[in-house]
């Protein structure tokens, strides 16, 4: 048996009372592209963070590349890229000298790192503003920068938390091209994104966390054949979008899982 | 719930100015009551009410002095110095919460935009929350201080002292305000933000030459003296402590319309900058931009040479990383960097106040050491708050494969080089201004540094980790590290001078001042084994406290 990428088992974090993450069991193959979902407050930063050892968990058990995180935090580290909630940038570096000191921290020698950064900003198109503070850039640049980042040390695998958000179509471009072509070298990336179609154009196989419990995982093609055999036995459910006889999208299968119909279906009585 | 109630065609009541600021009373109180759930929330609060209460003795103490010192003017027949007392009410009110910000918390009133607010209650809220600071309750208990004085010596002035002086104290808030919105406008803006912070900074040394010359002006022959205290009573005159002393004195002596013409100059201060501060309020509430890179201009691209880090033989590259980032970080920082030459200057000030007055005339084998001393002090900002600066960006640290006990070393490492620096640059200028120190006195200062330096970073380390605070370069009253840490870092370094002056005193006491080299070098080793062992459990520290750093930081 293969062991997978990232494994979690029964991975759990609570915050005082409440729940946020609860027996996730997870399991990413190596190479595959990994969509994360799920509603407003899920628990997908949470899980990722967790994933990341941005937060430490509660109960359960999270392996990287079959190594314990725990046990294994700096080996992990070394092997993994991160795109966190808010980039992690310093703002008061310029982009070459932030890149560069990322590189170092990752144990590249100062020439490696140097000329990684130098190949990192023309390929992100970041190069016309050399003297320039992170601090200064624009959002879609401090996100390339801060994809750039995680990149440098050629990462085994990838988290992105919300890479594309307040992303224009040029910059998202980019990091599309640049992410396909890691997936094409073997690296396994775990994404988490509100925007359904870049989660359905680019990732393989996709995991949905609802109210802090995984609810499905596997491609996408194993989801549409699960959420329409349900269909199959629930008749009234599959025709009340008029979809059940056409191929479903990722939207629809996920609103199947996690139930968006009911707050559509609802009004507010003073917006008429 | 009746059908009509929910009508959508029934627009939204206008918002009304009072329940929005009601509205907004409660965020604070809920801010505050909110912070209160965590333990050092707690500690933040027990750390405000010990600081209250000083400020409160300070403010009762200053109305009791003030207030009899104008009790006794006015009987004197004196009320014209009364201005003498006004004008230090006045420079402590605009200039305190600028040099003590970690004393004051603004509210981010700017974020309010967002709500439908009419310009009128943005202006209130503005003004009446940005004055609930504690430069205001001091030097209103010294005004009303000052007015009951006056009342108390004169009872049939008291009415009009009281107009003057609550129109003096309404001239203060807003001139506080109008620096206050004007500073941040400036400072949102990373280049004019360094330029200001020179100036600022300038403006804080310049206030250190008063002493030496008023020791300087001490020594001039009485008629010169007072010639000076003529000339400056003339140019103090037509501002605002000078008006407000003039509209009381002139009514004193019962020429009135001469002193309610003094009162509406002293009104029209208050009209200039009430109109100054709603002109950039104004502004701010119709949302201009300070987007910087908006005004960027493109350049032609230009593909970067590689250009490598630093070296730092001996060090490992994570290390050396950490400590280049650092001084780039501090290199970027003008009143940062000026905090360097604040030693020096403080030399050059004591140098200049004249033989009799200069504390280092009588003992100058102490001038290297308390400058040595007075450097570490200057560190707090930097080594208690290792994390304020870099926000958002502490997750990399986390993020990364490096342990923390790296990272603070990288850390330590660039601030005790800073340190090392503003030794060096105070042992070179007690060479120049005075005398080069003896080489007991280079080595016993060496021996205390070695002593105090490791205990005092371990100390930042742990606080660094314990009570982070982001550091806002654009916003006055969030730069500095927390009240708590401020006040851990002053009793700290209270316990480690107290160590070095004990040391000191044995070595006296024993006759022999060569003693007090080992004497320091002793507790040296123990502190260097402190630091190490505190090092070595800084990575449990961090990952303990991974979430509150983040969350702290990173908001």
């Amino acid at each position: 048996m293969v062991t997978p990428t990232i494994a979690t088992e029964n991975l759990t974090r609570r915050f005082g009372d409440l729940v946020a993450v609860e027996d996730v069991n997870l399991r990413v193959a190596s190479g595959q592209f990994f969509g994360f979902l799920g509603p407003n407050g899920a628990g997908k930063s949470t899980t990722i963070k967790m994933l990341t050892g941005l937060l430490a968990p509660t109960a359960g058990r999270i392996q990287i590349l079959g190594l314990d995180l725990v046990t294994n935090m700096v080996e992990v580290k070394r092997q993994i890229g991160v795109v966190p909630e808010g980039m992690a940038l310093f703002g008061r570096l310029t982009g070459s000298e932030y890149l560069n000191f990322v590189g170092r921290m990752y144990g590249l020698d100062r020439e490696t790192a140097a000329k990684r950064t130098s190949e990192l900003l023309e390929f992100m198109q970041l190069v016309d503003q050399p003297k320039t503070m992170v601090t200064d850039y624009s959002h879609g640049m401090q996100k390339k920068l801060a994809l750039a980042a995680a990149v440098i040390h050629g990462p085994k695998v990838l988290f992105l938390d919300e890479p594309f958000e307040g992303v224009d179509a040029i910059a998202a471009g980019t990091l599309k091209a640049m992410l396909q072509r890691m997936i094409a070298r073997g690296a396994t990336i775990f994404l988490t994104s509100h925007v359904l179609e870049i989660v359905e154009r680019l990732c393989s196989h996709v995991g949905i966390i609802h109210r802090g419990r995984l609810v499905a995982q596997g491609s996408l093609e194993e989801l549409r054949a699960g959420v329409e055999a349900q269909a199959a036995v629930l008749p009234e459910a599959a025709t009340s979008d008029g979809s059940s006889r056409e191929k479903l999208t990722l939207e629809q299968i996920f609103l199947r899982i996690v139930g968006g119909s009911r707050a559509a279906s609802q009004e507010l009585s003073w917006l008429g | 719930m009746k059908q009509a109630e929910l009508n959508p065609a029934v627009p939204n009541p206008a918002p009304q100015a009072p329940r929005q600021m009601a509205a907004v009373a409660e965020l604070r109180w809920r801010i505050f009551v909110n912070s209160l759930h965590t333990f050092r929330g707690r500690l933040e609060l027990a750390s405000r009410i010990f600081v209250g209460i000083a400020f409160v003795a300070g403010g009762i103490g200053g109305a009791v002095g003030l207030g009899g010192a104008a009790w006794f003017l006015m009987l004197e027949e004196n009320a014209e110095w009364l201005g003498a007392l006004l004008w230090p009410v006045f420079l402590f009110w605009q200039l305190f919460p600028l040099m003590a910000t970690a004393f004051t918390k603004n509210l981010e009133s700017a974020s309010l935009l967002r709500f439908p607010l009419r310009y009128r209650s943005y202006f209130l809220i503005r003004l009446a929350y940005g004055s609930l600071d504690p430069a205001t309750t001091v030097a209103s208990l010294w005004l009303l201080g000052i007015t009951i004085g006056i009342g108390a010596a004169r009872p049939r002035l008291l009415p009009w002292a009281a107009v003057v002086l609550v129109t003096f104290a309404m001239v203060n808030i807003l001139l506080a305000r109008m620096a206050f919105a004007w500073l941040e406008r400036w400072l949102a803006q990373r280049r004019t933000r360094e330029i200001m912070g020179v100036l600022f900074f300038l403006c804080i040394l310049s206030l250190q030459l008063i002493s030496p010359l008023v020791a300087f002006y001490g020594h001039k022959s009485n008629p010169e003296t007072r010639l000076l205290g003529q000339e400056f009573s003339q140019v103090q005159r037509p501002l605002p402590p000078g008006l407000a002393a003039a509209a009381i004195a002139r009514a004193a002596q019962g020429q009135h319309w001469p002193g309610r013409f003094y009162f509406l100059l002293l009104g029209l201060y208050g009209i200039a900058f009430l109109w100054l501060l709603n002109f950039r309020l104004r502004a701010e509430y119709h949302g201009e931009n300070l987007s910087e890179s908006a005004r960027r201009k493109a350049s032609p691209a230009e593909l970067p040479a590689p250009h490598p880090g630093w070296n730092v033989p001996g060090l490992p590259g994570p290390v050396t990383a950490v400590f280049e980032k650092e001084l780039r970080y501090l290199s970027r920082s003008g009143p940062m960097l000026f905090t360097l030459v604040v030693p020096l200057f403080m030399l050059l000030v004591f140098r200049s106040s004249g033989h009799n007055q200069d504390l280092f005339a009588h003992a100058p084998e102490l001038t290297f050491p308390l400058g040595a001393a007075y450097s570490l002090l200057l560190l707090t900002n930097l080594s208690y708050n290792n994390f304020g600066a870099d926000g958002s960006g502490v997750q990399f640290f986390f993020a990364a494969p490096v342990r923390f006990r790296q990272i603070m070393t990288g850390k330590n490492l660039a601030h005790a080089a800073i340190f090392a620096l503003e030794v060096a640059l105070v042992w070179l200028g007690t060479s120049l201004l005075y005398r080069p120190p003896s080489i007991r006195v280079t080595l016993a200062t060496v021996a205390g540094i070695l002593f105090a330096l490791p205990i005092d970073l371990a100390a930042g380390n742990l606080f660094s980790i314990y009570s982070p605070t982001r550091v806002e370069a654009g916003v006055f009253g969030r730069q500095r590290a927390s009240l708590t840490t401020v006040l851990a870092s002053f009793g700290v370094r209270g316990a480690l001078f107290s160590g070095g002056a004990l040391m000191l005193w044995l070595s006296r006491h024993y006759g022999n001042s060569w003693i007090v080299v080992p004497l320091l070098l002793l507790p040296a080793v123990l502190a260097c084994a402190a630091y190490a062992l505190a090092l070595n459990h800084i990575d449990g520290m961090a990952l303990g406290h991974r979430e509150n750093l983040i969350s702290q930081l990173g908001r």
